[in-house]
């Protein structure tokens, strides 16, 4: 039997997370051994065309080329999977969505004549997607567990449940009642095995609402902990402020 | 019969020795010869249960950890299994050493029994089992209750009267220790302890005395069942909805808690792999969501209702005791300082 096909795509996006899968240098061999990386431009030199049998894309939908580019990797992937934040909710990317596109173009371009973004979203706007690999960057770990699971045709373990769950289960110190840090942690998705509090630092939310996230009484937390509406706006809409979940809290207070 | 209950069910009135203050080091020394030795070490501002690498590092005065010592008996992440596509299995040898949690609180005793009871009774677990059966408890009475203790209301504290190898009180200039057992005799035989004169039990009592009157916090167990059932529908849940975040550490910090979910980590060859199992929780959405997605607690009320009602009424007809034993750590640990006494003075209309 032939391996399995794998695409990897990139829109609008650091291409942090497909380093995250050259990272898994270790064992890549080993991966290659499983699947075949037929596309994946930022690895190879030549790279072979569809029908492919998972694609992975990276990054947010920012342009219309992008959406044309996007739709075609949705024909000719028969999985395809938004890989890392941008693509699952518009990631670091949307965060100039509540600015007109003009001032926010011109902060970054001298020249707009050839500029033409759109808002920002993730894939799951333009076409249907199969799986949401969340995180900035994507965890390793659970890409290579949605791999196997995959190939074995069982459903892959992907934490649906808050960051805290990780936290405690590693014992960490509570950032937020002990040090008394704003943390998204109790309704940030888990998955990255508490990363960002295991090494002190409190949860940025990077891997979007999860499953049952209560944002608006975090928000009023956070009110309590004397924020302004503002900054909770902006701890909500840094990486996955489109989100209705996301979006709650911000204007929650 | 649960392996604590056979032990105590041997013992009747305990022995009493004095270890005086400056030979705690000496005895942990000597114990850890022989032991794995596990007791209360500092880490940042709060304290965890940790293996004692040097008899300094030991920190008794403390009022509470961040999670458990049952997470020494049932591990928050443990491999059960290896397997291989050709069928064989190899189960995960367990561990040789026995181990002396040192320092434990009564109402971690006391939760520790309750596991016993969940994972010994009906379904009896090796793995549980394998562990509890090579641990020694060397419980100390709480001197000093935290801000969120309320283990005096349910009889789990202050003191501890069953379930420990070995008891120690501080009476400032050492410990009195009191033996629960034969393992615990053989322990202070080794070393060379006077026994403690009579005057150390008025000593012992005038501690607990003192400890006993700073409680904060207080839960009235009066009719208990009885009040849940009849406030099932009680605005508080509602309250309690829009207000719980639904991050599930109020549960993973529990010390009776005792649910857990079963993953399989396959290699990459996709031929072999290994089953661990890990702590879930009844806070968490997906816990009660079954095949083609129906979810038998899908509301966050639900689930509040589901945890306080399995501590404090579901427990009693299974195991014979209330299932919260007052250690105060769900409250601590509650961002939104969601408080279990409170919800209860709060239905009795307090």
């Amino acid at each position: 039997m032939s391996k399995p096909r794998v695409a990897v795509y990139k829109m609008s996006s650091c291409a942090g997370c497909q380093l995250e899968i050259l990272n898994l240098e270790p064992i890549l061999l080993d991966l290659l051994g499983t699947v075949e990386l037929s596309y994946f431009v930022m690895a190879r030199r030549e790279n072979e065309p569809g029908p492919y049998d998972i694609g992975l894309v990276e990054g947010a939908i920012t342009c219309g080329e992008e959406i044309e580019r996007l739709k075609k990797a949705r024909q000719e992937c028969h999985l395809l999977v938004a890989l890392g934040s941008c693509a699952c909710y518009g990631g670091l990317p949307s965060i100039k969505n509540w600015q007109p596109q003009r001032v926010v173009e011109s902060r970054v371009y001298d020249n707009l004549a050839a500029i033409h973004s759109t808002t920002a979203y993730g894939i799951d706007y333009y076409v249907p997607v199969d799986a949401y690999l969340k995180g900035c960057p994507v965890s390793r770990e659970e890409l290579l567990d949605f791999i196997k699971s995959t190939l074995l045709g069982v459903r892959p373990y992907l934490r649906p449940h808050s960051v805290c769950v990780e936290c405690k289960l590693h014992e960490n110190v509570c950032l937020f009642v002990t040090d008394g840090a704003i943390c998204l942690g109790p309704v940030t998705t888990a998955g990255c095995g508490a990363l960002c509090p295991s090494r002190g630092k409190p949860c940025d939310g990077c891997r979007g609402p999860a499953n049952d996230a209560n944002t608006v009484s975090l928000a009023q937390t956070m009110v309590s902990y004397g924020l302004h509406h503002s900054d909770i706006a902006r701890y909500f809409r840094k990486f996955a402020g489109m989100t209705p979940e996301f979006s709650k809290g911000a204007e929650a207070v | 019969m649960s392996v604590a209950y056979a032990r105590q069910a041997e013992w009747g009135i305990p022995q009493l020795y004095l270890l005086p203050a400056a030979k705690l080091n000496p005895f942990l020394e000597e114990l850890k010869e022989y032991y794995t030795v596990i007791g209360p070490v500092a880490r940042g501002k709060e304290f965890v249960f940790a293996p004692v690498a040097k008899p300094e590092e030991l920190a008794l005065s403390y009022q509470t950890t961040l999670l458990p010592p049952k997470k020494v008996l049932h591990l928050p992440f443990e491999v059960l299994f290896s397997f291989h596509e050709d069928q064989q299995i190899v189960e995960t040898a367990p561990e040789q050493r026995p181990q002396v949690i040192f320092g434990i609180h009564p109402c971690d005793v006391r939760a520790i029994l309750i596991l016993d009871k969940a994972y010994t009774a009906e379904y009896p677990d090796p793995y549980y089992i394998a562990k509890r059966r090579h641990t020694l408890l060397v419980a100390l009475n709480c001197a000093e209750p935290g801000e969120n203790c309320f283990c005096q209301s349910l009889g789990t504290g202050p003191d501890l009267k069953e379930g420990y190898d070995l008891l120690l009180t501080d009476l400032g200039h050492g410990y009195l220790i009191e033996v629960g057992s034969p393992w615990g005799r053989e322990l202070v035989q080794t070393m060379d302890l006077a026994p403690a004169p009579r005057v150390a039990m008025v000593e012992k009592q005038k501690v607990l005395e003192n400890a006993r009157r700073k409680f904060h916090k207080k839960l009235n167990t009066q009719g208990l069942p009885e009040l849940l059932e009849e406030n099932f529908r009680h605005p508080i849940w509602e309250e309690l909805m829009h207000d719980c975040l639904a991050c599930g550490s109020c549960t993973m910090v529990c010390p009776t808690c005792f649910c857990y979910n079963v993953v399989d980590k396959i290699d990459l060859n996709l031929k072999s792999g290994k089953r661990q199992r890990e702590w879930d929780s009844c806070m968490l959405l997906e816990y009660a969501q079954v095949a083609l997605g129906h979810n038998f607690r899908k509301d966050r009320d639900a689930r509040v209702k589901q945890r306080i009602y399995h501590k404090l009424v579901y427990y009693e007809p299974q195991f014979s005791t209330l299932g919260c034993v007052g250690c105060g750590r769900c409250i601590k640990t509650c961002v939104k300082k969601i408080d279990i006494t409170d919800v209860i003075s709060r239905l009795r209309g307090e």
